[in-house]
């Protein structure tokens, strides 16, 4: 008997018992479907973070003081800043000073940060410029009262590029308006986009009040030297700063690609996991089908030694059963694939959620849902096969 | 109804069954029943065979052999030519699909399945195509008057037309043999004639057929009996 002979065999014993059907599928139905929703949502947040990975700067060392003995003052001074940037292998090097200050324009106001920084800032934080231009070297040396804003802030305020050259008002005091930063979108803690960068002299004069900086950004030319440069940093800053081999470190040196990818190691761990946990559910319905498939040989006993009668041999029988069992599963795998795309399409909408389905996920759910058929069919089917058709015609 | 065509009766040389010897004990654990003992029978081709005994004589067991549902413990049968007393279970399937067609006492058609589909299902296991199965399943009910229950479910039909359905199916295949186990057992005075009228029928049209029924009115119809009783054939 041909493959196409047995499926539409399969097919009309389906639709003789549509109900019974439709209920044996649904184990395999939910397994597929929740294997499909939970990996989605499992991908969605590995493919979030890496996104948030580029957008955060490559090779991103940050430097940050730390706040020893409980002193309000960083640690870190410009000179550091200077001095770090002598080190072989670094691409771009952005001292930070931020405060927080309410900045106007046209009547419109809005408190937000600002940063004092120095021109690398938009390299080494990977901004893009959408309107205007950067801070330069030129007006950070000379501290000039120049501002960039960043996309939130300049909606925020009102402001387009018509905005360029005109003045705005920072804590009250009046900058000329530079450039206004392309939108990066999607921060976990903090908006990116809503700050205001300045020379960070003028930050430090108008508002630090004294010429420590918080952080520094570094940004390292390859990423196979960020180690080397890292410890090059932290040797250099223990020199500066007078530091006993023995006495612990008055910074941090802090990598957050390294961060994320763990954080994206972790998200991938999850995501077999709760994959692992659907496919119980997945061969839970599997084992359903091998019963109602049990009950199906009993209750066709009679049908099974009519077909030996008339010249059906063992393997037509069981190419028979197990072909029935593979239809459900398959079509449970279908059915389930559909709802489990239909049910991360809603949560992800209502709830806000990324998800991200791969072909490979669904192929490899189509498969599992398929080899679940062939392992929990092949039972059923050599019952049937094995049946003795004398019995079998007798049966009542 | 008119029934002609089917296969020319081979010459009457060979015949068609040929049982040496034949003996079947079933084991009951300790103890063995013997069903039947050392039976010898020929049967020639195009004969109208009845085999008869009252319950518990052997004719199942003998139908269960004949039919190759079943191995005998001792002695040879030859079907056609062809020894089966030592095939394995496919082999004895491949004998039933192509020389063997089948009517039994409760008709044995598959529930919820058509008469078409019933009748073209032996055809199913010869690996004849759909289209060429239709056409032989249509002309085989149609020679039994059913041409207008093609599409009726067995228990959209009568018990006659149940038991003509299924006499369609036993010669759809065009067997050498056809062999119908009480086929009237169900069916009331009127069906059961109809039916018998069928197997002579059949019979003139040259095909081998074997009986096994207790009733000896039935027998009648054959054109030789045997009487089989305890396991052997009376002489």
């Amino acid at each position: 008997m041909s493959l196409i002979e047995l499926v539409r065999l399969a097919f009309s014993r389906l639709r003789s018992g549509r109900m019974r059907a439709a209920l044996t599928m649904l184990g395999v139905v939910i397994g597929v479907a929740s294997v499909v929703a939970l990996v989605g949502v499992g991908q969605g947040s590995t493919s979030n973070i890496t996104a948030r990975l580029s957008t955060l700067g490559t090779n991103l060392l940050t430097i940050s003081a730390a706040r020893a003995n409980g002193g309000a003052t960083s640690t870190l001074t410009l000179a550091d800043a200077t001095a770090i940037g002598s080190i072989p292998g670094i691409a771009g090097i952005a001292p930070e000073s931020t405060t927080q200050a309410t900045v106007g324009a046209d009547g419109e106001t809005t408190t937000t940060s600002i940063v004092g920084t120095t021109a690398d800032y938009a390299n080494v934080r990977a901004f893009d410029v959408w309107q205007g231009a950067f801070l330069t070297d030129t007006q950070v040396e000379r501290r000039l009262r120049v501002a960039v804003l960043g996309a939130t802030t300049a909606t925020d305020l009102g402001l387009d590029e018509s905005a360029i050259g005109t003045d705005i008002t920072i804590g009250g005091i009046p900058f000329r308006l530079v450039g206004i930063l392309q939108a990066k979108g999607g921060a976990t803690f903090q908006d990116p986009d809503d700050q205001v960068v300045i020379p960070i002299g003028v930050a430090q004069k108008y508002f630090v009040g004294d010429d420590a900086v918080r952080t520094i950004g570094v940004s390292v030319a390859e990423q196979s030297q960020m180690t080397t440069v890292q410890a090059l940093i932290t040797a250099l800053l223990r020199t500066r700063h007078g530091l006993a081999a023995t006495d612990t470190a008055d910074f941090n040196i802090f990598d957050q690609a390294q961060l994320l990818a763990t954080a994206s190691s972790i998200t991938g761990t999850l995501t077999l996991l709760l994959g692992g946990i659907a496919s119980i559910a997945l061969i839970v319905g599997g084992i359903r089908i091998m019963n109602i498939m049990l009950v199906s040989v009993r209750e066709r006993t009679r049908e099974i030694g009519i077909r030996k009668a008339v010249g059906a041999r063992g393997r037509d029988i069981l190419a028979q059963f197990l072909i029935e069992a593979l239809t459900l599963s398959v079509l449970g795998g279908l059915l389930g694939i559909a709802l489990g795309l239909a049910v991360s399409a809603l949560v992800a909408r209502v709830g806000n959620i990324s998800f991200a389905i791969s072909p490979a996920t669904l192929v490899v759910a189509l498969l599992f849902s398929l080899a679940v058929g062939i392992v929990f069919g092949v039972w059923p089917a050599r019952q049937a096969a094995r049946l003795d058709p004398i019995t079998a015609l007798r049966y009542e | 109804m008119t029934l002609t065509g089917g296969t020319a009766p081979a010459g009457t040389d060979t015949p068609i069954i040929s049982l040496r010897g034949i003996a079947r004990t079933y084991d009951m654990g300790r103890i063995t029943v013997p069903a039947l003992r050392a039976v010898d029978l020929d049967v020639q081709s195009g004969e109208f065979l009845a085999i008869v005994g009252p319950s518990g004589s052997g004719k199942s067991t003998m139908m269960n052999i004949i039919g190759c549902l079943d191995r005998p413990s001792a002695g040879t049968y030859h079907l056609a030519g062809t020894p089966v007393e030592a095939l394995d279970d496919d082999g004895l399937a491949r004998v039933r699909s192509r020389t063997i067609g089948f009517v039994f006492q409760s008709y044995n058609l598959l529930p919820r399945t058509s008469a078409l589909d019933n009748v073209a299902t032996p055809l199913l296991y010869q690996g004849v195509s759909r289209k060429e199965r239709v056409r032989r399943a249509t002309a085989a009910l149609e020679r039994l008057g059913l041409g207008d229950r093609l599409d009726h479910e067995p228990n959209e039909l009568s018990g006659g037309q149940q038991q003509r359905v299924a006499v369609a199916r036993a010669i759809v295949t065009d067997p050498a043999l056809v062999l119908a186990d009480e086929p009237t057992g169900n069916l009331d005075t009127a069906s059961g004639h109809d039916v018998l009228e069928v197997f002579r029928e059949l019979h003139r049209a040259g095909r081998t057929i074997v009986l096994i029924t207790h009733d000896a009115e039935v027998a009648e119809a054959a054109s030789r009996q045997v009487h089989i009783r305890d396991g052997q054939l009376l002489a």
